[in-house]
Order: structure tokens, then sequence, then C-alpha cells
């Protein structure tokens, strides 16, 4: 291991990315194309392309305040260890805000540190998953967890105090990589299960071990929750799902006014900082950079050719050449999965009633919903056939990320009811949403443009002209 | 490796097929079969109300073209192996399901199976993952509603006596099961681990009466026997394994396979059971939550753990062969701390990751297990 000056060079996820954003943090709010243009070459190209993709100049506002948001995350978590606070490790399907409430302690979210690293680490962060391979692993995990959690059992990266797990319930992979890190690396767990009931029993029961998670979580950090401190943050994660409720309106438009780029970062701000200010102030600019687009037709295309809803996860190792490529060709990215989270206004009456809007916040949480409801497939149908049809969407992709056993188990029911029901063709996609190992992204283009132009924009044309026929 | 009586001649005949001569005749009778697949299923229930329990299997069937269609091949083979039989035709003789979520891949086995074939009896028994009181409060209720709910359908008042009535005679079968391992797993073991598996995959595909004989007969037959020739004595652990032609392949390479900790073997009765004056439904309850050793739950590995380390000590093993089918994620990922917890107690470890049913895997498994056996001697 090399030495610096004294000190032990880390080579865990966490401090390489700490490292990177908080070079990024210097930037300016305002960045020139040229500045941008220096910067980017001094930098490895992994990193560079992401940086392109995020600084475009289409969504640069919001990009680099989605990075300054990012990098105070990283940097908060840092200084929480330092100071004593406890640092928590959650999947992304449990609500931050919980973690924000309390003073001694800080939400760390493993899919969310992946997709930095998979963003912003030369390598792509695949030597962790690599590492997580040796020790017997099996590749059948999910890299979007599986990425951060390798650098943990390492040895050689930010040690957490706590891990949460969310997904006992709603996915098996998640849960068990979870678990195994906890009694590897000896860190407490709290399990919160997802009940595969949605009567009000299931409900009843999810209340209850909410609760009960919030109890143990107040003993082992050492604190109880402030009712003050906790009414602040619902405040925020009011604030933020007025927000986020403003930009899922407007993506009723067409063309779309949102870019596509914005489900992303929007979800980056359900997945860190929801319940603070710096997720309502990146929200507030989306909300801007889109009205703005909305008020002058802005669209990067000619035309806008394809409404397209991603029925599960997206796809993170390269912003430039998914998001910001559909764009160009007319295809907009109005939704993922990880958009679905509902956010709801939560009552700030009294210190029981925001728990207990928390616990529906949690319950409502992507994957959580859909994939830990009674019946996967009819839970994630109801709401990718709602979502069509509330957005205009006019065909709809699966990203196939292979380690999703439970959506690849139902996904044939979805694409016959989706087109069946709803009218939108599904393009099943295979590959790694996290890994380019598997299918490079020059595949995942050349499939979305066949199936657009050959499925989706004939289907147009023929609705049009029928529409015209029928006078 | 041993002699074969008339009894267990009649198991592993009766062992090798979906609709056993058993079956046929049940339902010659005019009786009713329930279908169901994982160990938290209380079957009890099913036979209180005059139905026969049948867990699902697929015997390694190798087909998967028409569950493919429905599943993906990122899904597990057994559960594309059982749709693929319950889309064929094999499964008609059922009369209903019941659906419990014990993985990622059976629920979505489940769905598909029901969205073909939209049986008119299907019920969803939901089992917490976690061993909390509020989960077993939730976990009665459940059972409530799942005895409602076979009651309701098939038109049967399963009452509390004869639900005790088959507590007991279960109690009986768990009793002499746990006498089978003690001749299977004794100094000189008196039956293989094929044999045990064949004995076991039975007892959940007929009538307990019928069962309760066989078991008799079968360790009348083998009380004595003792099985020679094998090399080392392994214990087989891990995934839902109900392929008798597996164990007979790592056995035809010298390893007698004298324990285990599988689904299909031991864990579907190692149970310990309560005692005391109980309302026989809330029995049950605790009886399948707080013995659920698999990998489906969560805060509770040491359990799964120990419970391997006191078979490995109780069967004096040489070596552990730890399997899961390929995209099996909680034995997946249990088999890794398994396998470290095992080899911190000198135990050596085999770890297999195989496709379920694939006869053209069977030469490189063996050439492992055989690998594995010069190594431990």
């Amino acid at each position: 291991m090399p030495e610096v000056i004294g000190t032990t060079v880390k080579e865990g996820l966490f401090d390489r990315i700490l490292s990177l954003l908080s070079l990024l943090d210097r930037i300016p709010e305002y960045l020139s194309d040229e500045e941008l243009e220096g910067v980017s070459a001094f930098l490895p190209d992994d990193v560079a392309s992401t940086m392109n993709a995020f600084f475009h100049p289409r969504v640069r506002r919001a990009g680099i305040k989605y990075m300054k948001m990012v990098s105070r995350w990283v940097q908060e978590a840092k200084r929480a260890k330092q100071e004593g606070r406890k640092v928590i490790l959650m999947p992304f399907n449990f609500t931050p805000e919980v973690i924000h409430a309390f003073e001694g302690a800080f939400p760390l979210t493993s899919e969310v540190l992946t997709t930095l690293g998979v963003g912003g680490l030369e390598g792509q962060g695949q030597r962790y998953w690599d590492y997580a391979m040796g020790l017997g692993i099996p590749d059948h995990l999910c890299s979007s967890s599986t990425i951060e959690l390798g650098s943990m059992l390492a040895g050689n990266d930010f040690e957490v105090d706590g891990i949460i797990s969310a997904t006992p319930g709603g996915c098996d992979a998640n849960a068990k990589i979870h678990e195994l890190v906890s009694h590897y690396l000896d860190i407490p767990q709290f399990i919160l299960e997802k009940p595969v009931d949605n009567t009000e029993r299931g409900k009843e029961l999810y209340r209850r071990y909410f609760h009960t998670l919030v109890e143990e979580l107040e003993e082992f950090i050492g604190e109880k929750l402030d009712e003050d401190r906790l009414r602040f943050v619902v405040e925020n994660c009011n604030r933020a799902s007025e927000l986020y409720l403003e930009l899922w309106e407007m993506r009723k438009n067409i063309p779309c006014p949102v870019p596509n780029l914005f489900s992303f970062f929007s979800y980056g701000c359900r997945f860190t900082m929801w319940g603070r200010p710096e997720a309502v102030e990146c929200l507030e600019i989306m909300v801007e950079e889109s009205a703005r687009r909305l008020e002058t037709g802005a669209y990067p295309a000619e035309k806008e050719i394809a409404r397209c809803g991603w029925l599960y996860t997206g796809i993170y190792f390269d912003f430039a050449n998914l998001y910001n490529w559909m764009e160009e060709q007319g295809y907009s990215y109005l939704w993922d999965v990880l958009n679905l989270c509902y956010p709801q206004p939560i009552s700030i009456a009294s210190r029981e009633s925001m728990i207990d809007g928390l616990a529906e916040a949690n319950w409502n949480m992507p994957m959580t919903r859909q994939m830990g409801g009674d019946s996967m497939s009819l839970c994630w149908l109801d709401d990718a056939i709602h979502t069509i049809k509330e957005l205009n969407a006019n065909c709809a992709i699966f990203c196939g990320h292979h380690a999703c056993k439970q959506t690849w188990s139902v996904i044939s029911i979805l694409r016959t009811e989706l087109m069946e029901r709803a009218g939108a063709p599904v393009l099943c996609l295979q590959g790694d949403s996290w890994m380019k190992r598997m299918t490079p992204i020059s595949v995942i283009q050349r499939e979305v443009d066949e199936f657009v132009k050959n499925v989706v924009a004939p289907r147009r044309k023929g609705r049009k002209k029928a529409t015209r026929k029928g006078g | 490796m041993g002699p074969r009586g008339k009894a267990m001649e009649e198991v592993i005949r009766q062992s090798e097929m979906i609709e056993n001569d058993y079956v046929k005749k049940w339902k010659s009778e005019g009786k009713k079969v329930l279908g169901y697949t994982c160990v938290m299923t209380p079957a009890e229930v099913i036979e209180a109300a005059g139905l026969l329990p049948y867990r699902i299997r697929a015997l390694g069937n190798p087909h998967t073209e028409m569950a493919d269609a429905h599943l993906s091949r990122f899904n597990c083979s057994f559960c594309r192996s059982c749709l693929q039989l319950g889309l064929d035709g094999t499964y008609e003789f059922l009369d209903g399901l019941i659906e419990s979520n014990g993985c990622d891949h059976l629920r979505g086995m489940f769905e598909n199976w029901q969205y073909v074939k939209e049986f008119d009896f299907f019920h969803y028994l939901k089992v917490p993952h976690i061993m909390t009181r509020d989960a077993m409060e939730y976990f009665e209720g459940e059972m409530e509603l799942y005895r409602k709910a076979i009651g309701e359908y098939f038109e049967v008042e399963i009452t509390d006596r004869e639900l005790l009535r088959v507590m007991e005679e279960y109690s009986l079968i768990r009793d002499k099961l746990r006498v089978l391992y003690e001749i299977r797993e004794g100094e000189n073991p008196g039956m293989t681990g094929a044999e045990a598996l064949a004995v076991i995959l039975l007892g959940s595909a007929v009538p307990a009466g019928v069962f309760l004989d066989l078991l008799d007969r079968v360790i009348e037959e083998r009380r004595d026997t003792d099985i020679s020739g094998y090399r080392a004595r392994l214990i087989l652990c891990g995934a839902a394994t109900d392929e008798v032609d597996f164990i007979r392949e790592i056995e035809s390479v010298g390893g007698l396979v004298v324990t285990d900790a599988l689904c299909y073997g031991s864990r579907a009765f190692w149970t310990v059971e309560r005692g005391g004056e109980e309302d026989p439904l809330k029995a049950l309850a605790h009886m399948y939550l707080e013995n659920l050793l698999c990998p489906r739950m969560f805060d509770d590995y040491y359990s799964r753990r120990d419970y391997v380390l006191a078979a490995v000590s109780r069967a004096n093993v040489d070596g552990a062969i730890l399997v899961h089918n390929k995209f099996c994620d909680v034995h997946g990922v249990d088999n890794v701390q398994l396998r470290m917890d095992l080899e911190k107690n000198d135990i050596p470890v085999l770890q297999l990751e195989k496709e379920y049913g694939a006869k053209a895997d069977l030469g490189r498994i063996k050439t492992r297990v055989q690998a594995f056996l010069e190594k431990i001697g």
C-alpha cells in the first residue's frame, strides 16, 4: 500500500470518490464550455465521460448543483465519522430522511456509492466487483450493491457503523449481500422487512416493523428522535415532494420538457439528501430548467419520436451515451422504476404522525412497492400501466439487469399485458445496468434505435393515419 | 453400495414418479390434491382437510422450453423445471396451489403458473422473513386465513380435533425420520444419501398413513445394514435439491452422503415441536416459523450455521459439499458464509454452483467431487 507523507492512501471506493468529489466541489456554479473542456482533458476517460454528460449545456446548471449536493453528502459522511456520529449504510429503498432526522447519525446509500464509483472512477469500480467474486460471492448478485460492498469487504474502505437492510421481501440479492457484509465485518444490522401483503394486515405489520426499527436506531445511535428536528426534516421532505411532483407533471407535455437526465438526478436526490435543504435546492433548479424549456418549446431533437418508460432501472455506466444520446435522437426517457416513489405530503402534527408518514413513504419506495407487493407482476404492472397512460408514453423498455431475478421472472406477464392493456410495446434488453462488461452501450443504443425505428415509430405513424381517416 | 430390500425398492420406484401410484389411487377415489413447494407450508392443515398435500418437485427434469417462454434464463432452473411440468400437463392432477414467498424465483414461478393455468383454488401463504413477536402474530393470522381458504373452497370444516390428530401423525413421522437419520449417520451407515433423499421425497407426495407404514418397513430393513466401499463421509447442504441422481453421482465416486441440510432433506422435518395445551394453529405457526432453517430468513444465519455444525459433528463427516443452483441468491450467498465458517472449524468444503437437472453438468461435477475426495483423503 503506498504511503503519502505519513498518511495511508485509501484504495476503497468511498475514499476515491470523496477525493474526486472534493475537487468537483470547487467548480463554479456557472462553467463555460472552454473551462469544461479544459477540466475534462485532465480526467481519465471514464470520469470525463460522466462529467461531460452531467455538465452538458442542456443540463449543466442542474448537473453542477446535483454534483455539489452529492459531494456534500459524501463529505458530510466522512465528517460525521470523524466527529463520532454513526454512519449508517442503507439500500436505496430506505428513506434517508429517517437518518437525517438524527443529529448523531448520517445515511450512506450502497447503490448511490456504487453508481458514483461507476460514473466517477477510472475502471468504473469493477475491481471491487472482482474482489467480491474472489471471495466466492456468486456472479449473479446485483452489481448495484456488490461493487460498493465489495470495496467494503476488501477491508480498505470507509467503515460504516451500522447497516439497514430494507430489502427482505423485495429483493433477495440485495438483502443477502447486505446480510453477508454485516456478518463478515461484524457490523450491526437493522432489518425492515416488507410483508408481501398489501392488505390492511400487511400495512399494519409494516407500520409496526417501522416503529420498532426507529426504536432500535434510537438505542443504537443513543438519541431519541427529536420532534422539532424531525419536523424540520419532514418539512423539507414535503417541499421536495411538491417539486418532485411538479417535475412529474411537466413530463406529461409533448415534447417532454424535462431533460432525460433529470430522471436520474431526481431520484439521486431521493436516495441521498431527501429531508435536507440541499435536495430541495437541487430539485428547484430542475423544475426551473424544465419550466424554461417548456416555455420556449425547446427540445434537443427536431421532433420527439419516442416517449419511453423504463420499466425497471436505467443504465448507469455511460450517461452520455444513453440519456443524452436518446434525447438527441428524439427519444424521451420519461421515467424508470426508481422514479416511482410516489412522494406524498406527511402530516407534521405530531411525532407519531411524522413517523407514520415516513413508514408510508418507505412502503412506497421503488422496488419495495412493486416487487414487495403481494403479487410482483400485478403491483409492477399497475404502476407501469398507470404511468404509461399518465405520461403518454408510447413504449416501454426493460433494462434486463441480469441480477433482477424478480423482474426477470415476471417480465413476460408485463410484456403481454402492457401491449394488451396500454398498447405499449416492450423492448427487453439484457445486460448489467452498472457494468459495461455484459452488454456494451453501443449494443444498447442499437437495440433501442432499432426498436424505436421498427416498432414505435411505425405504430405512431399508423395511429396518426387512423386518426386522420377517422376525421 | 448396499443391498436393497422390498420396502426401499418400493420407495425408490414410487419416488421416481411425479404422479406416483398412491396419488393415482387417491385421485381415483375422487379425492383432491393440493400442491405446495416450501418447507414453510404447514401441510398438516391440508391433510386435516382430507386433501393430499403434495410438495412440488421436478425430479431432475431437464426440459424447460415451455417454462422459458415465461420465466427467464436468469431464473433458477429448478423453478423453470417445475413450471415446465406445470405447463406441460404433468401436474394436471393438482386441484389447486398454495403459493408461498420462498424466494424471488419461486414467487415468479407461481405467478406464471397461475397466469397460464388459472387454478380455481390458489392461495398465497405469506411467511415473514424474520422471527419477531410482530411477525409471529402476523403469521398466526396467516394460518387462520390459510385454514379458512382451504375450508371454504373445498367445503370442509377443518376442526381443531382433526388438526391435532394429523399433527400427532406428522410428529410420529418426524420421529421415525430421525431414526432413519440415525441409521444413516451412524458409524456404519445403513443407507446411502440417494436412498435417504428418495424416502423423504416420497414422504411429501403420499398420505401420511401410507408414509408411516413405508417408513416402518424401511427402518426395519435397514437397521442392521452396513454400507461399505466409500472413501469419505460427506454432508450435503444447500438449495432445493430433489435430484436423487445428483447424489447418486457423488456417491458413485466414493463420497457417501451420510447427512444433509437440504430443504428436501433434513430441513423438512428437523423441527422442534411445541408441547403444552395450545390452539393447534398457533402451535403450527410457531413450529414452522421458529424452525425455518432456510436462508430466505434474515437475522437467523447463525441458527443455520449451528444446525449444519451440529449435523457435521453428529454424523462425523470428513467434508462438506455446499450446492446451489445457478442464480439462487439466497443459497449462493449463504453458502459463502457457511464455507468460511466450516473451514474455520477445519471442515473441508467443496462449493458447487450447478444447473438443475442438467446431465451435461454432471461430468464437471463428478470431476470436482473426485478432486475433493482426493484432497480430503
